[in-house]
């Protein structure tokens, strides 16, 4: 069985959405939005997925669309939310999950898809952070995630500016805000994954292509490493062959850069893991 | 909202799009790749419309093209780019970095908030996100407010009233009621706190029609519609046709150029009028965008 990183990438954010939650992912984020289908095919059946920018409710999309609002997205959904039927829930507290990302993230899991460089005249303009600043503060846990790690800009020691909310704002922290969310749970990198003890990024799972010497370097914070760092594991033939069927158009490569996507890994029978 | 007294509001979309003052707050309908009101945004650009406040949600080439175009002064979108597929949205990111934009980027939930504000004809509500995040300083109207009866620290948004929503719909009447399918996005929001609405529809039909489909956006709110074939395009306007990824490939690939490559975007689409941009675009284009509902596959193919 042999597979690619973004195969892998993939599974290890569906893995972070727990049985019977309520999960919603962002616009323009593929690689969160195929992990949700496989989530809901595999471990999580009895999950519910809020389909990014169409708040359809359990769709089977016949395939995943370069774009997050169109059409495709709510087949098979009985019922697609408003805009504001989805917000409302969301801020009274009935969301449980939801995927964020950035060009910048900070150990605190405070995340910048606003600006590189001061705002008022950015180096960078980012796109932007959609219902990210107030999602942040009310949905039960966030799972975070990076395809770009490994450039050195992304996982950085303070952002350049706050977009959505981690656990330690230079304003204080989640309880000092007044939020009711959890806050970032989990990030899952092209390198790795990191928990948040203390509501600090700590890395806990390695890539086996990836030494922790690389992510140091890679990573613009303190990096702080678990006791029983373990490796990724691999995903299942289930979750694989869920990966694929979810998503024949892959879009989820759109988001890693194409040096990445060159990384393949494989497993003979018998054996745990010869990657 | 101001209700519209009853009337035929048929216009052409020169006439609609009149209604649009220079400086005007607008709120553009639908998001990212559905149901944008390009028609009358390709047609804000030939009037040569200035100094414009766009607020909204998250957008894309509708926002951009009139950032290239220099018709915007003030953004309070919570978004404007093409995902991950086609990445930053060029004129807006290029216009932000010189500075010659005003980006006082918003956010969904806080737009929503406003909105519902000035529906309720209410000064304010208040949110419970946006502190800590450096968004709120970007909008130094707001303001934290102390909840009476909990205790607990707000942040109070105050209503925002857009003096006109721009709404394209597949179908509607010449009454202005309009059905729109899914996602709404903020058009019903839009539609009920602004000043104006100004629709365009893919097609005019009859008044049992509408009705039959669903009415969305009812006729008291909405003050002129024009008729505007893909008026949506290249956004998608389900049930008629889904979006024309190409067509925003070479949009995005000229604004990222600039300078003559954009001019030449800018006149073999927008400069000629709708009909010499549906020439443009081609026939056969536009009709195999409205071949998505044959089969999973074909409407798979249209996006590969």
């Amino acid at each position: 069985m042999s597979w690619t990183i973004d195969e892998w990438f993939v599974t290890a954010l569906a893995r972070t959405i727990r049985p019977r939650e309520t999960v919603f992912h962002g616009f323009g984020s593929p690689c969160a939005q195929v992990a949700m289908h496989v989530a809901r095919r595999t471990h999580a059946p009895d999950m519910t997925l809020v389909e990014g920018a169409m708040y359809a409710i359990n769709p089977d999309p016949p395939f995943i669309p370069p774009t997050s609002n169109d059409a495709s997205l709510s087949r098979g959904a009985a019922y697609s939310m408003r805009f504001e039927e989805f917000f409302d829930a969301a801020i009274r507290g009935d969301v449980d999950r939801m995927f964020l990302s950035g060009g910048q993230i900070d150990a605190f899991g405070n995340t910048n898809v606003t600006a590189i460089g001061p705002a008022g005249r950015p180096k960078v303009k980012l796109g932007g952070g959609g219902g990210g600043c107030n999602l942040s503060a009310t949905i039960g846990a966030l799972t975070l995630w990076t395809t770009r790690h490994r450039s050195g800009r992304t996982l950085v020691g303070s952002c350049d500016f706050i977009t959505d909310i981690g656990h330690r704002t230079p304003l204080g922290g989640r309880a000092e805000l007044g939020f009711t969310g959890g806050g970032p749970q989990w990030l899952v990198t092209e390198l790795g994954v990191f928990d948040f003890r203390d509501g600090r990024a700590r890395l806990v799972q390695v890539f086996p292509d990836v030494s922790v010497a690389d992510i140091r370097a890679a990573t613009g914070f303190p990096l702080e490493v678990a006791g029983d760092l373990r490796t990724v594991s691999p995903p299942s033939a289930a979750e694989l062959a869920t990966v694929r069927s979810v998503d024949p158009l892959r879009v989820r490569a759109s988001e890693f850069s194409g040096g990445e996507l060159g990384r393949a890994f494989e497993r003979g029978d018998g054996q745990d893991c010869a990657c | 909202m101001s209700l519209q007294p009853p009337g035929d509001k048929r216009a052409s979309l020169a006439g609609a799009v009149s209604l649009v003052s220079d400086g005007a707050t607008v709120a553009l309908g639908g998001g990212l790749s559905a149901r944008l009101p390009m028609a009358m945004v390709r047609e804000l650009v030939r009037q040569g419309r200035r100094g414009l406040h766009l607020v909204g949600s998250a957008h894309s080439i509708d926002v951009d093209l009139l950032v290239a175009t220099g018709a915007v002064r003030r953004l309070e979108e919570s978004y404007v780019g093409f995902e991950q597929d086609l990445g930053l949205a060029p004129a807006y990111r290029r216009a932000a970095e010189e500075g010659s934009i005003e980006v006082a980027e918003s956010c969904c939930a806080t737009v929503l908030a406003q909105l519902r504000a000035a529906e309720m004809g209410l000064p304010f509500l208040p949110v419970r996100g946006v502190r800590g995040s450096d968004i709120g300083r970007l909008h130094p109207e707001y303001a934290e407010v102390t909840c009476p009866f909990t205790g607990e620290t707000l942040v109070a948004v105050p209503a925002l009233r857009p003096d006109v929503a721009l709404l394209h719909a597949p179908a509607g009447d010449r009454y202005g009621n309009l059905h729109l399918e899914q996602p709404y996005v903020l058009d019903e929001r839009f539609a009920a706190a602004s000043a104006m609405v100004v629709a365009t529809v893919d097609e005019l039909v009859s008044t049992d029609d509408v009705v039959a489909a669903g009415v969305t956006i009812p006729a008291h709110l909405v003050a002129a519609v024009a008729e505007a074939p893909f008026g949506a395009h290249p956004s998608s306007c389900y049930p008629r046709y889904a979006y024309d990824r190409g067509h925003l490939r070479e949009y995005v690939s000229a604004a990222q150029a600039g300078g003559a490559d954009l001019d030449k975007y800018l006149a073999t689409y927008v400069s000629g009028g709708e009909e010499s941009y549906r020439a443009a675009v081609g026939a056969a284009r536009l009709a195999a965008l409205a071949t998505w509902s044959q089969s999973a596959t074909a409407w798979r193919e249209l996006f590969t």
